[in-house]
């Protein structure tokens, strides 16, 4: 399998003395599943970010298939027109994401913006509102929309340029336990259809159930395990020093349990405790 | 603005125009208010405006309401001075104590508020007949520079963002309120909490901003614009212009 990303050595400051990522070696395959996990503040949605061309490494390198990921690079109108085609990013807040003045406009921004003719346009975006059920959404403005509605158009909005890598921040944020179902059987979908997934979550079990791979960032914005799911989640002293599960204390009569314990919804079932 | 949703999803009759023409032909009345002269040609545009609400099931009460609620009171409070007999001298209409106002200056007051209140209903009637979504493409289709396009949109989208912080932040406040502060506190808790909330919008934009190149933005908004003229556009089109060049021809008949 061929390398959609390789980042060597990365590390970024948004303001010096204070690193989002530090020295990030990480390189993503094509059609992998992988889960970036870690506490709020390790530095997940600045990688992401990055991945994205969004936001670039103070120092170290980044290459997007093959080839150097910069500024410069993204300067130029073919390059960018191709990578834009190629990577889609679903934000963690639907609401940054829908800028249009409805659905229907919504999913039909990307390719317009990709230049492609208006009848590829309106099949791209019917089979897309169709794919997230969302046809009855489409001349409503996202403002009268439920979090759940905006989640699900959010991603058809990215879905309309048919991006073979998806990059998805907290994407089960805000979303009721049937729209996390949903949102997990989607991210299968993808899986089946050879898409890279990259997920930045610190929902323990929807990373145990879709990703392949899980990378985990601690709280001084390094990545400190990275290998699949069943290597990575039970390590409990790793997962209790990133501030990803902690330790929660209870009484039965004058005997106390103590129970490594994540508060995620749908709490994976690896780390529940039993008596 | 869920008011205005509802609002131009009624079966009314600027409702079924197509948005480009009713922006036309509305703008066309508001500009034709601001050139007559005759208060009671200015009259009867109001009436224009309260038959055409009616016709679009807007509420005409509601609608004057806000008319001259907001619009008529207004231009009200800044045009009365000028009825004054020491800014506008001629024989004295009415007589207040020591100040008078006069009936060239009256007449002008009342020109000046009908003026305002005609122009202000048409503007309202484009607003509450008509999809923000819709006024939009309109503007897009009538080719208006696509920042001034996009800037409309970001604008909106950030103030009901705004608001909805905003509302929050009051209501976080009001449920851990047990008693009242001291007006110095209360200024200062305002001032942090507009300082906050400039802070949001600006990381807000950034965000839109990225959002918006990560999906290949290039500076322009094109869209899926699908408006057509019909048959009833165009009756519309032409009886505003008959009406509007019969306004104007009596305003001339007439006079001031």
């Amino acid at each position: 399998m061929s390398a959609n990303f390789v980042l060597e050595g990365v590390r970024h400051e948004y303001r010096a003395g204070a690193p989002a990522l530090t020295a990030i070696d990480l390189t993503i395959l094509s059609g992998e599943h992988v889960a970036i996990v870690g506490a709020n503040g390790s530095g997940k949605s600045t990688l992401l970010k990055m991945l994205d061309g969004l936001v670039f490494p103070t120092s170290g390198a980044i290459r997007a298939f093959g080839a150097p990921l910069t500024e410069d690079a993204l300067e130029d109108p073919a390059y960018r027109r191709d990578f834009r085609a190629r990577v889609g990013f679903v934000f963690q807040e639907a609401d940054v994401q829908l800028f249009c003045s409805d659905a229907s406009d919504e999913l039909a921004f990307g390719p317009l913006q990709l230049g492609l003719p208006r009848d590829e346009v309106e099949r791209r975006v019917r089979e897309a509102a169709q794919q997230l059920r969302i046809e009855q959404l489409l001349d409503r403005p996202p403002y009268t929309l439920s979090g759940g509605e905006k989640k699900r158009v959010a991603i058809a909005s990215v879905l309309t340029m048919q991006p073979h890598v998806l990059l998805l921040d907290e994407p089960t944020n805000a979303l009721d336990p049937r729209s996390q179902v949903w949102l997990l059987d989607v991210l299968d979908e993808w899986k089946q259809e050879g898409r890279t997934v990259v997920m930045a979550t610190h929902d323990l079990s929807a990373a145990a159930e879709s990703a392949d791979r899980i990378v985990v960032l601690s709280e001084d914005h390094t990545i400190v395990a990275d290998g699949t799911p069943e290597e990575v989640l039970l390590q409990r002293d790793l997962l209790l020093s990133v501030n990803l599960i902690h330790e929660h204390t209870h009484r039965h009569a004058s005997t106390a349990h103590r129970h490594a314990h994540a508060h995620a919804p749908g709490a994976d079932p690896d780390l529940a405790h039993g008596h | 603005m869920l008011q205005n949703e509802e609002l131009a999803a009624r079966p009314g009759l600027l409702q079924r125009l197509d948005p480009r023409i009713k922006l036309l032909t509305l703008v066309l009345f508001a500009v034709t208010a601001s050139l007559v002269h005759s208060v009671w040609v200015l009259i009867a545009l109001i009436g224009v405006t309260i038959a055409l609400a009616a016709a679009s099931r807007v509420g005409v009460a509601a609608f004057e309401r806000r008319v001259w609620l907001s619009a008529g009171l207004l231009a009200l409070l800044v045009a009365a001075p000028s009825a004054l007999r020491i800014f506008t001298p001629g024989p004295v209409a009415v007589s207040l104590g020591p100040l008078a106002l006069t009936e060239p200056g009256l007449m002008g007051v009342a020109t000046l508020v009908t003026r305002v209140v005609a122009s202000a209903g048409f503007a309202l009637l484009v607003v509450w007949t008509m999809r923000w979504s819709d006024l939009l493409k309109a503007l897009t289709a009538m080719r208006l520079p696509d920042v001034v396009v996009a800037t409309l949109a970001m604008t909106q989208k950030q103030i009901l963002t705004l608001l909805r912080t905003v509302e929050q932040i009051h209501l976080a406040r009001e449920s851990r309120t047990l008693t009242r502060g001291s007006a110095r506190g209360d200024r200062a808790w305002v001032t942090e909490r507009m300082a906050f909330v400039v802070r949001k919008s600006m990381k807000t934009a950034d965000d839109v901003y990225d959002a918006m190149l990560s999906r290949g933005f290039t500076g322009a908004m094109p869209s899926l614009v699908k408006l057509r003229l019909r048959p009833r556009d165009w009756a519309w089109s032409a009886a505003s212009v008959a009406l509007c060049a019969t306004i104007l021809f009596a305003d001339r008949m007439i006079g001031p």
